[in-house]
């Protein structure tokens, strides 16, 4: 066989081995996928059927059935999008003043900043559950929110610094020589320039927020139930309601899901980015 | 020339004009570091004090002050023991299986003319997900005895049918099968993008030097590849030590304490024998070994780069 | 705006850290001037350029613009445009944007800018690239979209950082001859900083050069050429570089490699070492002249550069049209006496022959 055929056959099994790889590895997502559209009777057959006739029935439940998520679903997009929009409103000044001015002390608040990082979550449960008791903010959305904070406020600020240091420093010495003051440069000519990683942050403070367990097992009750927790509890209630809990479980992951593939490309570069830049959470 | 005497006013104003730029820096930063000092200085030092207090809410008449004895407690006992070395085998054998395999389906990904686009787009899947769900889902369609997917394929392949999460030896490879799934598509994507970031000029020139594929590797590859590396090292590490709701949703803990990592053992300690006060100190324990881990990591990275 | 833009620095000093950039410059730049500053890398002449724009502080000293002091003003408050090196335009804006942005933030009527905006750009011949980005513009043309938003509202002052040296070598020229033609059509005060003595040259009405934070001569290109204060400006000035030798004065002569010439004027020393300068276009053909052998001969077409080794010493000799003779060959030179450049060779400084 001649070289190029050698290589185009190798490239060819390489190929199809990889895809393999790739189809086995979410196979998972898929599996679950396939058993949200089967009946009760259909999901116990075994061996397990590929063959079916799907419904929807799952779902309907999972919308507006008895155990509907709909609340949950509810409660995950009040606590992620105030969470979101707090964290990136806080992150966005002062990562630029960490960035690009000089800030007395800023050794010292950036360390601090990268330390809070480090704190394991159960840390801060186990305090916050008292105090929050004892103020009365258990099951409420102040409550979970403040609580959030304290790992997305961080890894924000953290983020957007990577992204606001990427500008070159004339752009600040021009705009100040058109007569633009601190406040319109950073309106006018920063801000628009690091609007990637604005969206880029913006949606991981949201997957992480949409997406955490720890503090919402523990800190929400009947009030404020997001979907983790919702999802939790749904193994204990419906024993061997595979097909009603996939669907139930992918329609509460729908929203990361939906904005993961919309977002793709600036994950893959937030990822990287967070990687170039320095360690850190997620 | 009284230079002095010109300059002085101006030097005044002139430290004015940087005292307006560290105070216009201030009022930026200050309103987001009071709210990180509020929520996660505070409590943290109400950690570390609770951590000296007996706090048993199981048995509230049990109060007071306890000095070192939730550390001394700790240190005899034998599931904090098990749980740290759980923890260790957890964090070291998720990371490297994770380093591992990204990089290896990295290198494959690489050489594929086109469509790397899909591969990265299905590799996000897993990584959005709620860890509680990927534990739920495993634990429920992968890996349930008779009915999951896992079982099924070993059956079919003669190898028997397994209690992959009940079976107390079988528990944790299992817990750390599904961190792996989920996690080791981030070290992928990393590894693709600073695979991909590499001059390929360097290459061209180890060929014209008589470099094979594996030397290359070794000696270019490799060493261009390190700073990545160790970011998704200390990235993994950072999670794997806090992992929870994974292992929660799929085992609980268990069996028995089969997969009690310190994290686990520290909210069972607090949150069902609400024994606060020792559950306090475990969390303070981890907090350490966090520290140290990553102070450690760091320096490596650190070091290298040097 | 007015012509103006007169500017005095009095005592000027620089340091950055421990590190002094500038020491005590006096300069003086008349109004509607094209100003150079010329010097090598880390001469201090981009420091002096970011101190007249207010981009930084000085140590010591004072700035006068027009007579007012603005040592303390900020960069907004002294009414001067920059172009820099790297262009600085705003990527997220459109051409148009970039121009209109100092009108828009002070606070021009809206209904004026689009008038100035288009002037500006007619000016530099971007009036056609309005609603591009600048990611879209070749380097060319970007550059000139940068002039554009500095021209726009008619600054005082003018400064430029190296604006040419992005630009391929056909395209700078051709700039520079419009940037020229620029600053006479807008009757402005140009500073221009650059490390390129030709460029200097050819457009500065007077010049400054910089050397190690200060500043060694200060001249119109004429004066710089031909009567350079010290050996480092004469070794700077010119393209070839002058011919520096070592050197021996003695009465009304020098005696450099091991020959005597005669100077037509009594210089002002009478005697010791020196250093002598010579162009090499006035290095000439001499059968009686100094034995030398021909290195390496360079065509450049209507003129030849002919390498030379005198003794242990390179010189560098420039003929019109082509040389006939071979490389290794030996050729015997020597120097036009009234073109002879003398400096004291411990202080560097020139000493006068007239």
């Amino acid at each position: 066989m001649s070289r190029a055929a050698r290589r185009r056959a190798a490239t060819s099994i390489l190929l199809g081995a990889t895809v393999a790889l790739l189809l086995l590895w979410v196979f998972p997502i898929l599996w679950a996928i396939v058993v949200s559209l089967k009946g009760e009777v259909e999901v116990l057959a075994w061996p397990p059927s590929v063959v079916f006739a799907p419904t929807l029935d799952n779902y309907a439940d999972a919308l507006a059935g008895r155990f509907s998520i709909l609340p949950n679903l509810w409660s995950s997009v009040v606590i992620a999008t105030v969470t979101t929009a707090i964290t990136v409103g806080l992150a966005v000044p002062a990562a630029y003043a960490f960035a690009r001015l000089r800030l007395r002390g800023k050794q010292t608040i950036g360390f601090y900043t990268l330390a809070t990082q480090m704190i394991p979550p159960i840390g801060l449960l186990v305090p916050y559950y008292l105090i929050l008791s004892k103020v009365g903010w258990l099951d409420t959305y102040q409550g979970l929110i403040t609580v959030y904070f304290t790992f997305s406020l961080p890894f924000a600020i953290w983020l957007l610094v990577s992204y606001m240091e990427d500008i070159p420093h004339e752009m600040e010495e021009a705009a100040f020589l058109d007569k633009a003051g601190r406040l319109r440069t950073l309106w006018y000519v920063i801000l628009p320039q690091v609007r990637g990683g604005i969206a880029v942050t913006t949606v991981f403070v949201f997957l992480n927020a949409w997406n955490e367990f720890l503090f919402a097992v523990q800190l929400s009750g009947n009030t404020v139930r997001p979907v983790t927790v919702a999802m939790y509890n749904f193994v204990s209630v419906e024993q061997t309601l595979w097909g009603k809990l996939s669907a139930a479980a992918l329609v509460a992951m729908l929203p990361v899901i939906a904005i993961g593939f919309a977002a793709q490309r600036q994950i893959v570069k937030g990822l990287t980015v967070g990687a170039v830049k320095g360690g850190g959470r997620r | 020339m009284s230079v002095a005497a010109v300059t002085l006013p101006s030097r005044r104003r002139r430290a004015g004009l940087l005292r307006s730029e560290q105070a216009f820096a201030l009022l930026l930063v200050a309103p987001g570091l009071i709210v990180l000092l509020v929520t996660t200085t505070f409590p943290l030092l109400y950690l570390i004090w609770s951590s000296f207090q007996q706090i048993n809410l199981s048995m509230p008449w049990v109060t007071g002050f306890a000095g070192l004895s939730n550390y001394a407690q700790m240190l005899n006992d034998g599931q904090f023991w098990h749980a740290l070395g759980l923890t260790a085998i957890y964090t070291i054998s998720t990371v490297a299986l994770q380093l591992v395999m990204g990089l290896g389906l990295a290198l494959l990904v690489i050489q594929i003319p086109a469509g790397q686009w899909l591969f990265r787009v299905v590799a996000i899947l897993p990584i959005v997900l709620a860890p509680v769900v990927v534990g739920l889902f495993w634990r429920t369609l992968m890996l349930a005895p008779q009915f999951g997917m896992l079982d099924y394929a070993t059956r079919s392949l003669g190898l028997g049918s397994y209690n992959w999460l009940g079976d107390p030896e079988l528990a944790l490879a299992s817990v750390i099968v599904i961190h792996t799934w989920q996690w080791t598509p981030f070290a992928f994507l990393v590894l693709l993008a600073s695979l991909a970031a590499l001059p390929p000029d360097i290459f061209e020139a180890a060929r014209i030097d008589r470099a094979n594929a594996l030397q290359r590797f070794w000696h270019i590859t490799l060493p261009l590849l390190r700073p990545a590396i160790v970011i998704v090292v200390i990235m993994r590490a950072m999670i794997a030590l806090s992992a929870f709701a994974a292992i929660f949703a799929a085992t609980g803990g268990g069996p028995g304490t089969a997969t009690q990592i310190l994290n686990l053992y520290a909210y069972r300690t607090s949150f069902t024998n609400l024994n606060f006060g020792y559950g306090s100190a475990l969390a303070v324990s981890l907090l350490v070994i966090t520290l140290c881990v990553s102070g450690f990591l760091f320096r490596l990275r650190t070091a290298r780069t040097r | 705006m007015s012509a103006g833009g007169r500017v005095s620095l009095r005592g000027v000093s620089k340091a950055f850290g421990e590190v002094v950039a500038l020491r005590d410059v006096d300069l003086d730049i008349e109004p509607v001037e094209f100003f150079a500053l010329l010097g090598p890398s880390g001469s201090g002449k981009t420091t002096t350029l970011r101190l007249i724009a207010g981009l930084e502080q000085v140590s010591e000293g004072t700035i006068l613009v027009d007579g007012e002091d603005v040592t303390d003003a900020g960069p907004g408050e002294r009414d001067v445009a920059m172009v820099f090196q790297s262009y600085a335009l705003y990527p997220h804006m459109t051409v148009a944007e970039n121009i209109s942005f100092p009108l828009r933030m002070d606070r021009v009527p809206k209904g004026e800018i689009a008038p100035l905006v288009h002037e500006a750009a007619r000016r530099v011949k971007i009036e056609h690239l309005l609603d591009r980005r600048p990611g879209q513009l070749s380097g060319g043309q970007q550059q000139r979209c940068a002039l554009a938003r500095a021209i726009v509202r008619k600054p005082r002052l003018f400064l430029l950082d190296e604006p040419l040296s992005n630009l391929d070598a056909k395209l700078r020229l051709e700039t520079r001859v419009e940037l020229k033609k620029l600053q006479r059509n807008l009757n402005v005060t140009a500073i221009y900083v650059t490390h390129d003595q030709e460029e200097a040259m050819t457009l500065a009405d007077r010049m400054a050069i910089f050397l190690d934070g200060a500043i060694v001569q200060v001249g119109t290109p004429e004066e710089v050429f031909e009567r350079p204060q010290t050996v480092a400006v004469a070794g700077f000035i010119g393209s070839p570089a002058m011919n520096l030798l070592p050197g021996e004065l003695s009465g009304r002569g020098v005696v450099v490699a091991g020959r005597r010439i005669e100077l037509p004027r009594p210089p002002d020393a009478s005697s010791g070492p020196v250093v002598v300068g010579v162009r090499p276009g006035h290095v000439r053909f001499d059968p009686d002249g100094l034995p030398a052998v021909l290195e390496v001969a360079e065509l450049l077409g209507e003129t030849t550069l002919l390498n030379l080794r005198l003794g242990e010493h390179p010189i560098r000799m420039r003929v019109n049209g082509k040389v006939r003779a071979a490389e290794g060959e030996p050729v015997a030179i020597s120097f036009d006496p009234v073109a002879v450049h003398l400096f004291d060779r411990t202080s560097g400084q020139r000493i006068a022959t007239d």
